[in-house]
């Protein structure tokens, strides 16, 4: 990053932080409703030292991870059989887009009456919610696929699973991408969402325990934390990706 | 003894939900160790019949015979070089050139020995391990003849292959391809819209002509090798072809 867009960065985020305190000193609303800067600090310095938001975060990482894992390997599969095969297309591809429009905390419910209040029910929300993205969007990538890569393979020899894995699914990558990144942060809400209705474990959970004690600066701590891994992963993960592929591919 | 047969092909081509006969019934033989190159007009469907030979179309009549056996798919006895390569952006050079031997289940060590000699014979060893947009467009179709030839084919198809590239890339790739038929005597057919490209390239010249295209004639070119598109002594032939050419593309402007 260069040090003029740093620079930037550091004036913005410091101007919330002193607007935020000015409003709290301002006293225009109640602590209660209204924390400073500094307690929210502090409800998050007390989740860290008694270890509570580290095993928060490693839960609903944990169900992340499994979940978009799922979803990805899920997605992929659909949309590949989706672009190749025009029943598959026909049939479970016309209800696709709609599924996609379904919110994923939509799926809570059927979560758990199916699963229970179990790991298995939040990472099934999880799925639900980041699957479809990461179909149709394989899906696309497989359509857009230069027809002579496809001859060309099929030419020297290759076909059935190996013409997928060797040829449809690198050549489609930089769409499935985009898949993944939209997928991501679809999952990440997920969990959160499932978190906060199944009250079982994670940042989900720890958000909603802070709305029942009206502790406010531990909700908007659990938003802040909810929001940073999600920079920091788009950023460390998803962003990189995408760079490498783009460029591995020649299209930057 | 022929090599590879075309049977009466037949071939429509959907033009605006118009059914258009493209191909109307190609009869050629190809000798083993031949370089034929497919001359006409544009849109004749030389393109299209070196796909049917290749397997990669189906002709509504007629059948291609390799070593006197009809061809039933697609398949590495018959590789295709495209006009714009179809190289893979997500493998390296050498990664490209073994690919269809990965796919045959070749292993690593012999994969890399034999992609290691045609890298070397198209010049490539310095850019096996580039990716393919690091390379000129020249570079890319050298790479594509290497990934066709370490395949081993008994006919090597090339569809325009040195089209998009400018006239010195061009003019060293001419010279290159003869000496890499004469070093492997493949049989090649090679299809150009470029008349003294084909003079240059080919023992035998067809000329299809327009649309529903038949091979109206062959011509045998015996010059010795290595041509270069200036020699003089190639001048009488292409003005064989051009004549035999001219009036198939005025009836194609006709007909737009």
């Amino acid at each position: 990053m260069k040090p003029s867009v740093l620079a930037k960065k550091i004036a913005f985020f410091v101007g919330i932080v002193l607007v935020w305190q000015a409003l709290d000193s301002a006293n225009v609303w109640p602590d209660k409703i209204f924390p400073s800067p500094l307690e929210v600090g502090e409800s998050l310095w007390y989740g860290a030292s008694n270890g509570t938001l580290f095993y928060g975060i490693g839960t609903s990482l944990w169900r992340l991870a499994i979940g978009l894992s799922i979803a990805i390997a899920g997605g992929i599969t659909l949309g590949v059989f989706m672009a190749r095969v025009e029943t598959v297309n026909q049939t479970i591809g016309s209800i696709v887009l709609g599924l996609q429009s379904i919110p994923s905390v939509a799926w809570s419910p059927l979560a758990i009456v199916w699963f229970g209040l179990t790991d298995a029910g939040v990472i099934f929300v999880t799925v639900a919610g980041a699957i479809f993205s990461v179909t149709i969007n394989t899906y696309t990538g497989v359509k857009n696929i230069n027809p002579d890569y496809i001859a060309a393979a099929q030419n020297m020899g290759a076909k059935g699973g190996q013409l997928i894995t060797k040829v449809l699914v690198p050549a489609a990558f930089p769409y499935m991408i985009s898949g993944f990144k939209q997928g991501w942060a679809f999952a990440w809400r997920g969990v959160i969402g499932a978190e906060l209705l199944f009250s079982f474990l994670g940042l989900g959970f720890l958000l909603n325990v802070g709305r029942q004690l009206s502790d406010v600066s531990q909700v908007i701590a659990m938003m802040l934390v909810i929001m940073i891994i999600g920079i920091v992963i788009d950023g460390l993960i998803f962003k990189r990706l995408e760079d490498k592929v783009m460029s591995r591919w020649g299209l930057r | 003894m022929a090599k590879l047969e075309a049977k009466n092909i037949v071939k429509y081509f959907d033009h605006d939900g118009q059914q258009l006969r493209a191909l109307g019934g190609i009869n050629l033989v190809v000798e083993e160790g031949d370089f034929i190159c497919l001359v006409g007009p544009s849109g004749c469907g030389k393109s299209t019949f070196l796909r049917i030979v290749a397997g990669l179309q189906k002709p509504e009549e007629g059948q291609i015979l390799l070593d006197n056996r009809p061809i039933v798919s697609t398949g590495p006895d018959r590789i295709l070089v495209f006009q714009e390569g179809a190289l893979f952006p997500w493998l390296k050079v050498r990664d490209n050139v073994e690919f269809g031997l990965k796919i045959a289940g070749i292993p690593e060590s012999e994969r890399h020995e034999i992609s290691k000699r045609y890298l070397d014979m198209m010049d490539l060893t310095k850019f096996a391990n580039s990716y393919t947009y690091q390379l000129s467009t020249g570079m890319r179709q050298r790479v594509a003849i290497a990934r066709a030839l370490v395949m081993d084919p008994e006919v090597l198809l090339m569809d325009e292959p040195f089209a998009a590239l400018d006239a010195q890339t061009r003019d060293t790739l001419l010279v290159e391809m003869q000496m890499i038929w004469q070093k492997t005597k493949k049989t090649i057919v090679f299809v150009t819209h470029s008349v003294s490209e084909a003079t240059v390239l080919g023992n035998k010249v067809a000329i299809f002509t327009h649309r529903p295209s038949t091979i109206k004639k062959i011509v045998n070119i015996e010059n010795k090798r290595p041509r270069l598109s200036e020699d003089d002594s190639l001048m009488k032939y292409q003005q064989e072809i051009l004549a035999e050419l001219r009036p198939e593309v005025k009836l194609k402007e006709d007909a737009e």
